[in-house]
């Protein structure tokens, strides 16, 4: 951008509207102010000349000639004419004017009007107030009006001066934050085609200020940090994925290449083959799971949403895994505050998470350990957790473990695809839940909760109820409890 | 033979159908569009229909659906689809589809799928009593009986026995089973189910060789209903 660009910017053409508008205002507020004073000051002349018309007439003549030669002696200027003329119009006494007798002959009576005529070389402009006496005289009041003409014009000329050095400086003004607007854009142009060209750490350049432009940068700059974040994530996680999958798929090349060299029996063949399909079911679980992260960040679940019970999907999850902590050796235990848990959410999802935290529990907690899941509502809040007595995650490996792919040094050696607790933390977002992972002394807790209104109607009716922890531990199923045929 | 309707549109995904159900028995037909569908399924009286739920042209798979309830065509209808909300499934199964299945799929989720459809629609369930060979289940006390001996089980056992029960002699995939005995719509976890299914195995008969409920390689389980 040049500056020659700068009529075609919007602050430029901004200023100069403002421009535009700011002088129709003070045109109109001059104009006004002009009617006015003028209005005022052509008032006062007329009063003035009708009062001292209306003192003149009640005087009688004698006097008034005496007054009039007076006035003339004291003041011989044409500024303030005081006349009286005879009934043919010759001058009786007062001020000498030089009437024509067509101005003479015209004049109305005791109203005020203006009249002009030519005395000398100057041409005189007046206005007065003419009044027939009985005796048939005619007595003229006057006054000289260059004053107030020439305050008129000094008024008018004003306005203009200060019209034009107002417009120069506004124009001025506009060119300035013109350029000022075509360098900052020039500079946030530069830097825009840098990131565009693959700099995606550069960032659009500020003043300093705190301008509504900077400030709009300043949100700019946080979208495009967000931006660089989401880019090295979505590469962080194309590498794990083609890292991932390059074990199973080479593991499952070379059962092929192995079946066709050594061309054994049928029953090889079948065995071989059954092993590459359940390889390549492997893959595609590994693949449906990451769509369904995706597909939970993308909030695109959030249409399914409907009333869900935490504590019955905690309790259907620890009932699914019940099977799984007895043939480990893991007590499996469903802790109740007898409060439902309802929040808007997709159960589906929620089950999926529990149940991948309940998995996850189940597999890193040792024989003849506890695992221990809950759901709670209480002070405006609904949540679950699951507590195990296994070796817990160091502190500084709880963020990365929400990460796909994640896996830490003592889960290296076991099943799974490192998506299962990045599936948790997506649901959780989902649902905007938060996710936190702390020690339980010892073990791992893994809590997921969220701010909700809970129900009016629950949280009266159950006010009473347990509100803190102290809750009832109940074993998911034991050789004691009922089965349900007796 | 079993006659069977595939709408689908993508030639690649409709041959593999095709050849899945060919291989299972059934005698299938094929359409590509979804105005090709709707006049064959018109035609002929098919066994059941599996209609991809996206179709180019103007007749989708739910268009396509609709039109024939409207027309008083009633065969099993498995919607295919790439989308997997709960809303999607609630949609399609409203708009008249009896099952709906998530691309992209196992060819034997999709048979075992078509047979309980199919045996759905012969057999309508308004008995009391499930029989299949030494068991017998009592739907109103729910008492189980294994070769005259009462079997315990808990709740979720027992809805898992009945479900096999009703099925007796179809393959029921881990899917199946995670979607009706335990109610959720996602992915169902490893290993769990066939930890349940054991447990109901050692309680029914703990000293046969032959278990009752027999492992599919590869696609599930079935009761073994002949004695």
């Amino acid at each position: 951008m040049r500056l020659i660009d700068v009529p075609r910017t919007t602050s430029f053409r901004l200023a100069l509207r403002f421009l535009l508008l700011f002088g129709a205002a003070s045109l109109a507020l001059f104009g006004f102010l002009y009617w006015q004073t003028k209005h005022y000051v052509v008032g006062r002349i007329d009063d003035w000349l009708l009062r001292e018309q209306a003192l003149f007439s009640s005087i009688d003549r004698p006097n008034l000639v005496e007054r009039l030669d007076a006035h003339v002696v004291a003041d011989p200027s044409l500024e303030r004419p005081l006349t009286l003329f005879g009934p043919a119009g010759q001058r009786l006494a007062g001020t000498r004017l030089n009437l024509p007798a067509t101005v003479l002959n015209s004049m109305p009576h005791d109203v005020v009007f203006e009249f002009n005529f030519r005395q000398g070389n100057q041409d005189l402009t007046f206005r007065g107030v003419a009044h027939r006496r009985p005796s048939g005289d005619l007595m003229l009041v006057a006054l000289d009006m260059e004053g107030p003409q020439a305050f008129a014009a000094v008024l008018i000329n004003a306005f203009i001066w200060g019209g034009l050095v107002t417009t120069i400086l506004g124009l001025a003004g506009a060119a300035i934050v013109g350029a000022d607007a075509v360098r900052r854009i020039a500079g946030v142009t530069r830097a825009t085609q840098r990131i565009v060209s693959g700099d995606l750490s550069e960032r659009l350049p500020t003043l300093g200020r705190t301008d509504d432009f900077d400030r709009l940068i300043h949100v700019i700059n946080g979208m495009l940090g967000e931006l660089e974040r989401l880019m090295q994530e979505v590469k962080g996680v194309c590498d794990n994925i083609a890292h991932d999958l390059r074990t199973p798929l080479t593991r499952l090349l070379a059962g092929l290449e192995r079946t066709r060299r050594r061309s054994g029996s049928a029953d090889d063949y079948v065995a071989a083959i059954d092993e590459a399909i359940l390889e390549t079911k492997g893959v595609l679980k590994t693949f449906a799971a990451i769509l369904r992260i995706s597909e939970a960040e993308s909030g695109a679940r959030r249409a399914g949403f409907t009333d869900a019970d935490l504590c019955e999907v905690v309790a259907d999850a620890a009932e699914l895994y019940e099977p799984m902590a007895e043939a480990k050796g893991v007590r499996l235990l469903l802790a109740s505050d007898g409060v439902p848990a309802m929040m808007r959410g997709d159960p589906n999802l929620l089950f999926e998470a529990v149940g991948n935290l309940v998995d996850n529990a189940l597999k890193f907690t040792p024989p003849g350990g506890c695992v221990t899941v809950r759901a709670f509502a209480r002070a405006g809040t609904v949540g679950l957790e699951v507590v195990d007595t296994g070796p817990g995650i160091p502190p500084d490996e709880r963020d990365a473990v929400q990460r796909r792919f994640y896996r830490t040094e003592a889960s290296r050696h076991t099943l799974g695809s490192g998506l299962g607790l990045a599936l948790v933390a997506a649901v959780a977002r989902l649902h905007a839940m938060d996710l936190a992972i702390s020690d339980a002394m010892p073990g791992c807790r893994i809590t997921i909760t969220r701010a909700a209104a809970i129900r009016p109607v629950t949280t009266l009716s159950h006010a009473g109820l347990r509100i803190d922890s102290s809750a009832a531990f109940a074993p998911v199923s034991s050789p004691g409890s009922a089965p349900y045929v007796s | 033979m079993t006659r069977v309707l595939v709408v689908e549109d993508d030639p690649q995904t409709a041959d593999e159908i095709k050849a899945a159900l060919a291989d299972h028995g059934f005698s299938v037909d094929h359409a590509a569009t979804g105005r090709d569908g709707l006049l064959k399924a018109a035609a002929e009286a098919y066994d059941a229909i599996v209609l991809d739920r996206m179709l180019p042209g103007g007749l989708d798979g739910l268009g396509l659906l609709a039109t024939l309830r409207a027309a008083g065509i009633d065969a099993p209808v498995l919607i295919l689809s790439a989308l997997s909300g709960v809303d999607e499934r609630v949609r399609g199964l409203r708009a008249g589809g009896d099952d709906y299945l998530t691309k992209p799929f196992d060819f034997l989720e999709l048979t075992a799928r078509l047979d309980v459809l199919l045996r759905r629609q012969a057999a309508p369930q308004r008995e009391t009593m499930l029989r299949a060979g030494k068991l017998e289940m009592d739907l109103l006390t729910h008492v189980v009986q294994h070769a005259g001996r009462v079997v315990d089980l808990l709740p979720r056992e027992y809805r898992l026995l009945e479900f096999l029960m009703r099925h007796a002699g179809q393959v029921v995939t881990r899917t199946m089973l995670f979607e009706e005995v335990w109610n959720y719509r996602s992915v169902e976890p490893t290993n769990v189910i066939d930890m349940h299914i054991s447990k109901l195995r050692r309680k029914l008969d703990p000293d046969s060789a032959e278990p009752m409920i027999r492992t599919v390689r590869g696609a599930g389980y079935m009761l073994h209903a002949a004695d």
